[in-house]
């Protein structure tokens, strides 16, 4: 992967997290490995489940800081229960003023009712108008209408009373299943945004393998997924039918 | 768990205790994710499994329950309790809610995904209005 010469000097930083399809975990894992980005620090949270991560004899922790240049990634290979979720938000909206950040790019996947599985598409939600001509210079289509719930909707309601923009760019995927050929279009995506050069045929290699690798994780974001649906839930009102 | 830097690789979650326990290292049987939906006239049952030719898949129905194999068309090895696993196989049995018509069932498998549609038998009454 090549930076082009006409990237944007403004920091920008990219965040991924499980939720549907793991399609952020997916995505900006590859951009990582690929960016040959350097790890520059962790995030800790008391509440969440000890779980550390040793490879080659090398101690890692599940939530990390990435930079290269003027980008910057924050990484999460853990799912996030509701009250964590926010702390994670808050976190990051914190990180980011203190880091100068000019716009945040969150990744993530949606179910669609009308998804054509040849071509999974992208959507794009902005916080702030000053990101939308974004979306119309990469033909980005504008997620009009649907719920968000769990860690985006925290990062959402976050970012959207601050004076950072951010942009969420989902990628359509099956929501229970892992998704890393919604990812290839989600990688294909930000690199535009990016404008950088990003080769996808190692992740298109491996698509099947990345599936049975991660039901474990894809199980757990399913339970933190819903865990953030019953909390929406009203306690008294009686139950609707249609 | 060895690492080739030329290749992309992402960490792989711990496996949790019930879904260790769903896979049988002995048999060398993967449990395959898979997800229920309800619809007005029937049930759509999904089984993610990657890995896997449609004629190498089983499905049977027993009464209400449905049991799904497949074999996979190349090992795929995993690191258990330290230990490398290979496995060969999906396996899945699964019991179905009330009511169904398994004999009008009839099943998809496209890009790994195996999708089982289940009619619902409809029965009951008419009421009046008054």
């Amino acid at each position: 992967m090549q930076i082009s010469k006409k990237s944007s000097k403004e920091n920008i930083l990219l965040v991924g997290f499980p939720s549907n399809g793991l399609v952020g975990t997916f995505t900006i894992s590859y951009l990582v490995h690929h960016l040959k980005m350097k790890q520059i620090g962790e995030i800790e949270h008391p509440d969440l489940p000890p779980t550390l991560f040793v490879e080659d004899g090398e101690i890692l922790p599940p939530i990390r800081i990435y930079k290269k240049n003027n980008l910057f990634v924050i990484l999460s290979d853990l799912p996030f229960d509701p009250f964590v979720a926010y702390d994670f938000a808050e976190s990051i909206l914190d990180y980011s003023k203190k880091n100068q950040i000019k716009k945040i790019i969150i990744i993530s996947g949606m179910e669609t009712v009308n998804k054509d599985p040849k071509s999974p598409k992208i959507f794009g939600l902005v916080t702030h108008k000053s990101l939308e001509k974004l979306l119309y210079d990469y033909e980005i289509s504008k997620f009009l209408a649907g719920s968000i719930f769990g860690t985006d909707a925290a990062m959402i309601t976050a970012f959207r009373k601050s004076k950072i923009p951010a942009l969420i760019l989902y990628a359509e995927c099956h929501p229970f299943f892992p998704d890393p050929e919604a990812s290839v279009v989600a990688i294909t995506t930000l690199a535009r945004v990016l404008n950088v050069k990003v080769d996808t045929t190692d992740i298109q290699k491996k698509i099947e393998w990345l599936r049975i690798q991660h039901r474990n994780l894809m199980e757990e974001t399913i339970r933190s997924l819903q865990q953030h649906q019953q909390e929406k839930k009203p306690g008294r009102a009686p139950q609707i039918y249609r | 768990m060895v690492k080739n830097k030329d290749k992309f690789k992402i960490r792989i979650f711990p496996s949790t205790i019930s879904s260790l326990l769903s896979d049988d290292i002995d048999k060398q049987i993967l449990s395959p994710l898979s997800c229920l939906q309800e619809f007005e006239t029937n049930w759509l049952l999904e089984f993610d499994l990657p890995l896997v030719n449609k004629k190498d898949i089983k499905i049977t129905f027993d009464e209400n329950s449905i049991s799904v194999e497949a074999k996979l068309k190349e090992i795929y090895s995993e690191e258990k309790f330290g230990v490398k696993t290979k496995f060969e196989y999906f396996k899945k049995m699964l019991t179905l809610p009330g009511k169904i018509d398994s004999k009008k069932a009839f099943a998809k498998f496209t890009k790994g995904r195996l999708t089982i549609t289940i009619p619902k038998i409809i029965s009951g009454h008419k009421i009046k209005i008054k």
